[in-house]
């Protein structure tokens, strides 16, 4: 027996989501601008490349850890079999850069079924697997035939670098990541991937298909990172398996996520973006210690704001909730 | 052909040795506090180290340097369980918070031994008087011989501390059941401290060997070792210390062996699928129970 929602609450609901979509709209417009000016303007490409490559990053892997309950801690291997996918087409098979890139997103795809088994795990039972299967993919690759991956020396993608073309590829992708990402949040699949984090017994009993949202979650946030691969194999010109397996792209991952706060539209964003100027910041003036640095940031993190910048706010003014995405 | 199956037989015993004590001392972390110590290979890279200061700069024998490995890893292993767990436990998720937390804690580790010592391979040039042993057919070298040894010495006393004595029966109540362990009075906090202690104490004492038996290492070769020490527990079963023993022994024969057969490099990727496949059949491990709630 629901009772229908009063008039009032519904005129207050819709005034909420009204405030949300105005603010979705203009964090949108705002980075977009941002990012769009950035060449013209003559700022640094490199860093805004990698910011909008982590940004993504982190947005994807919001989706497994925020939405759906699971911490891949082999998330790189998508990343990896992305970059490798772009290099492999492009380099020996002769595909357009753009053709190749979808291929690529469509292999993280296809790699995300295959560890679909995986999913039935969870906490650290799944971050353990995830991990080794990274290394699995990893030494799978570098043990390919010397023709086709470039074994150790990995790949040169030669004279096809267009740093401004892989930049604004970057940002589009990027913008897809956050679209997506808008959406899902408010989404029927989106509901039912929390609910399925939060108390999966009680979710089937509701009538959600548990394996299969959990799937559509998994599959989706495999796609991006396989793109982001791919655009930087395009940015950088080189594909080897000890940089694009590196266990780093999952920790920055990672830790920008979490340092922003989990299960929010915005937290990967202003994590990733936050993160980002401290390594820079670091990098400049520490170069030496830069490694150190980034291993107590960590634990700093996860001492003093697991939540993450955007979760801790949330936390205390749980209010704000509605209208920030 | 038998040499060499021999030869690889008794290599995987020594080496197995070494991975059954990284895999209980994992496994006494999880067990009692349900932290996965992602950090432990550089924490054995770090006892590693020790022995090889102490040798360069005092001429110091390694097995000498294993009590002071054990008592100084034992003092920091106390104050980070003070430093670092109970601030976690507060936290939404503290399993997921804690392999994050040890994840920075192996970076920072890993990139302070890169400051000391640099990025070179190290070894410890110091060699026993018969450099090699026969044993049967076989020839070991002596230091792998005393490393055996020492790791038997070392995992009896734990198991003479885990099943005779009142610490070590309270740490083993706790792995089982930590809120009926609280109720019956046992203080779980000093409990926990020393299961981290004696932890950190292993590992220290596990770098040292390593540094015996292994022909070098380096800042970056502790991954390996944390990678080889999950496998072992997972084949053990998650906080199960007489079965990540059995699994340690059983991973390094099954690895030696693999190297006898196979490449290097699919050797590697069988210790993963060996992973991969014992937890998605057997998620309770090989020689484990489903563990009491």
């Amino acid at each position: 027996m629901t009772k229908p929602p009063s008039p009032l609450a519904l005129a207050d609901r819709e005034h909420g989501d009204r405030i949300y979509r105005r603010l979705a709209v203009l964090l949108g417009a705002a980075v977009s601008i941002y990012f769009v000016s950035v060449p013209l303007l003559g700022l640094n490409v490199a860093f805004h490349f990698y910011m909008m490559l982590w940004v993504t990053m982190a947005t994807a892997f919001n989706i497994t850890s925020g939405f759906s309950g699971y911490m891949p801690f082999g998330y790189v291997a998508f990343y990896g079999v992305g970059a490798f996918t772009t290099a492999v087409l492009v380099k020996k098979a002769g595909f357009a850069m753009f053709v190749a890139l979808p291929v690529a997103g469509l292999a993280g795809v296809l790699l995300s079924l295959l560890f679909a088994p995986t999913l039935r795990l969870s906490g650290i039972y799944f971050a353990i697997v995830s991990f080794a299967l990274a290394g699995i993919c990893r030494l799978t690759i570098a043990n390919l035939p010397e023709e086709i991956t470039g074994g150790s020396f990995g790949l040169q993608l030669g004279s096809r670098a267009q740093p401004i073309f892989a930049f604004y590829t970057m940002m589009a992708v990027m913008l897809a990541a956050l679209l997506g990402v808008l959406w899902l949040s408010r989404s029927r699949l989106g509901k039912a991937l929390r609910a399925v984090r939060d108390d999966a017994d009680a979710a089937d009993m509701m009538g959600v298909n548990v394996g299969w949202v959990r799937l559509q979650g998994w599959m989706l946030a495999a796609f991006f990172p396989a793109l982001c691969g791919g655009v930087e194999a395009w940015y950088t010109n080189v594909v080897d398996t000890e940089t694009a397996f590196n266990t780093l792209i999952t920790a920055k991952t990672v830790i920008y996520a979490v340092a922003g706060g989990l299960g929010t539209v915005t937290g990967p964003v202003v994590g990733a973006i936050a993160m980002s100027w401290l390594d820079e910041l670091i990098w400049r003036r520490f170069p030496l210690i830069n490694l150190l640095l980034l291993g107590v940031a960590v634990m700093l993190l996860v001492l003093f704001l697991p939540r993450g910048l955007v979760g801790t706010i949330l936390r205390a003014r749980p209010q704000w909730r509605r209208y920030i995405p | 052909m038998t040499a060499l199956v021999l030869n690889g037989l008794v290599n995987g015993i020594i080496v197995g040795g070494l991975y059954a004590l990284l895999g209980l001392s994992l496994s006494l972390l999880y067990g009692v506090l349900r932290v996965v110590n992602f950090a432990h290979g550089e924490l054995v890279i770090g006892g590693s180290f020790v022995a090889y200061m102490l040798f360069r700069a005092l001429g110091l024998p390694p097995l000498y340097s294993l009590p002071v490995a054990a008592v100084s890893f034992f003092a920091a292993g106390w104050c980070a369980y003070y430093l670092l767990i109970p601030r976690l436990s507060r936290s939404d998720d503290p399993e997921t918070m804690s392999f994050l937390l040890m994840y920075g804690l192996s970076i920072a580790l890993a990139a302070t031994l890169l400051l000391l010592f640099g990025a070179d391979s190290r070894s410890i040039d110091y060699s026993f008087n018969p450099i090699s042993v026969a044993i049967g057919p076989v020839n070991v070298s002596t230091a792998r011989v005393v490393a055996l040894a020492v790791t038997i010495v070392i995992t009896a006393a734990m198991g003479w501390f885990l099943f005779r004595t009142l610490p070590g029966k309270a740490l083993r109540a706790a792995t089982m059941n930590r809120e009926a362990t609280q109720i019956i009075g046992i203080n779980v906090v000093r409990l926990s401290a020393l299961a981290f202690a004696l932890a950190f104490a292993i590992a220290g004492m596990t770098g040292v060997l390593i540094a015996l038996v292994f022909p070098a290492f380096s800042p970056f070769s502790g991954g390996e070792y944390s990678i080889i020490g999950f496998i072992v527990i997972v084949l053990g079963g998650l906080g199960n210390p007489v079965g990540a023993l059995i699994a340690g022994v059983f991973y390094g024969v099954a690895e030696q062996m693999a190297t006898v057969f196979l490449p290097q490099a699919l050797a590697q990727i069988v210790g993963f699928a060996l992973l991969v496949g014992t937890i998605l059949v057997r998620p309770t491990g090989l020689f484990g129970f489903r563990a009491l709630r």
